[in-house]
């Protein structure tokens, strides 16, 4: 009993620092974000501490709630949307450590809480009683309905392919970790994996509303669309959200395409040193994926009208992912 | 976890890690300044210094609420909308027609 005690207590603790870990890196990664894209736009950029800032200034500030909004829906659509974005990071395997809950829940679980945070965005814009947010929020539900299905698509295709070869779980992080996508096919299978890996890099800035498929927020079009009404700590909680949804959606592509550590390459056998080297190899290859797929891409684009992204998601997203399922089945047949 | 083959989650781990998560944030939320100035030009909502319309004339209406999603799929549902006439008989010729093909198909089948 004590034992058991003691192992929920610790499982508690874990879960506390990571969320707290998630946070910092989430926030950090934010700072690098707009000090990149400011650089590579030819601007200075804010300092890469300044989410750091704007969070704590943003809890000093006053959290309006609009004459006609839907209060308690109002108030509690920012929890909501931390709650599944922190909640995601338990799920998920970081640091190159496998995920906390990894005995409570699989890669399906992660894909339903993915939905959490987005579907806590359209919340908030119907209860604002605003016209710019009840059209973000719109829009926040059509990119989500237009995206779901390739990216269900890509991770369902890279976990059957695993669980048939391996014969193993198929939706466990365990077991795409133990058996490596890129390992298990030949060269059709490798394109098949690159053009999926393509589509889950291409939905990573849908999923945080970031330029070119930020339709839903569109500051220069909407004023902020679903966020427009949100201030002070309401403001911070969906600021913090974000930050903490981008590690996590980053993470879920690198357990499912990169799911390597370092430490066995380099020879490190000591537990703490082999942690410590995963988890900032963890944090490289985090870096690369945001930066390929979110820095470039913001710095790079013009947003997407709605219609466009609903477009490319749905129907070119989907068909380049039902390429790349065809393709690893092929590779499984001959 | 061998034993596990397919997808499979933990509900009630997963509601008890939603309300710990839940009583963090709120914990993070009450650091935060809550209060406001009610009836004041601050609690209207932006709309670029126009003037609001009713609450009721606020909202996407419902036929455009997927409106970037139909327009996206606009080959595929401008047919199929024709295709909804809203008058019986053209819903039984549709039925027999895919009886009849059906039939077809499960007899050479």
């Amino acid at each position: 009993m004590i034992g058991s005690n003691f192992s929920l207590g610790i499982t508690i603790l874990l879960g506390i620092v990571i969320l707290a870990l998630g946070v910092f890196f989430g926030l950090l990664y934010l700072g690098i974000d707009r000090k990149l894209v400011a650089r590579m736009q030819g601007r200075i950029g804010p300092p890469i501490r300044q989410p750091f800032r704007d969070v704590s200034k943003l809890l000093m500030k006053e959290s309006i709630i609009p004459d006609d909004a839907i209060s308690w829906l109002f108030k509690f659509a920012p929890v909501l949307c931390l709650m599944g974005a922190a909640v995601l990071l338990l799920y998920v395997p970081l640091f190159g450590q496998p995920a906390l809950l990894e005995g409570s829940g699989d890669i399906i679980v992660v894909l339903y809480l993915l939905i959490i945070p987005a579907l806590a965005l359209v919340l908030a814009g119907f209860s604002s009683s605003s016209p710019f947010a009840t059209v973000g929020a719109q829009r926040e539900m059509v990119t989500l309905m237009s995206y779901e299905f390739p990216l269900v698509m890509s991770v369902v295709a890279i976990a059957w392919h695993t669980g048939h070869v391996t014969g193993a779980s198929p939706f466990l992080f365990s077991t795409l970790a133990a058996f490596p996508i890129w390992g298990q096919v030949g060269p059709v299978g490798i394109i098949g994996a690159v053009l999926l890996l393509l589509v889950l890099l291409f939905i990573i800035p849908g999923e945080l509303s970031k330029i070119p498929f930020d339709m839903a927020e569109a500051e220069t079009e909407l004023a902020g669309g679903v966020l427009v009404e949100y201030s002070g700590r309401n403001f911070a909680l969906f600021y913090v959200a974000n930050a903490v949804k981008a590690i996590a959606l980053v993470a879920i592509v690198v357990g499912l395409f990169f799911p390597y550590n370092l430490s066995p390459v380099i020879g490190i056998g000591a537990a703490i040193p082999a942690t410590i080297v995963d988890g900032i190899f963890f944090l490289v290859k985090v870096f690369l994926v945001m930066f390929v797929s979110v820095m470039v891409a913001r710095a790079a684009m013009a947003r997407f009208k709605i219609d466009q992204a609903s477009k490319i998601y749905f129907i070119s997203s989907t068909l380049v992912g039902l390429l790349g399922l065809i393709l690893l089945w092929i590779d499984l047949v001959i | 976890m061998a034993a596990i083959s397919l997808a499979f989650w933990n509900p009630v781990v997963c509601l008890v890690v939603f309300l710990v998560v839940i009583a963090l944030i709120y914990l993070l939320r009450s650091r935060g300044e809550g209060g406001y100035k009610k009836g004041t030009e601050q609690t209207k909502a932006f709309l670029c210094g126009e003037e609001l319309p009713e609450v009721e004339e606020r909202h996407v209406k419902a036929h455009n609420l997927y409106w970037g999603f139909f327009q996206a799929l606009k080959k595929y549902y401008d047919p199929t909308i024709k295709a909804h006439t809203g008058i019986v008989n053209d819903y039984v010729l549709w039925l027999t027609v895919i009886t009849v093909i059906a039939a077809i198909t499960f007899t050479l089948v």
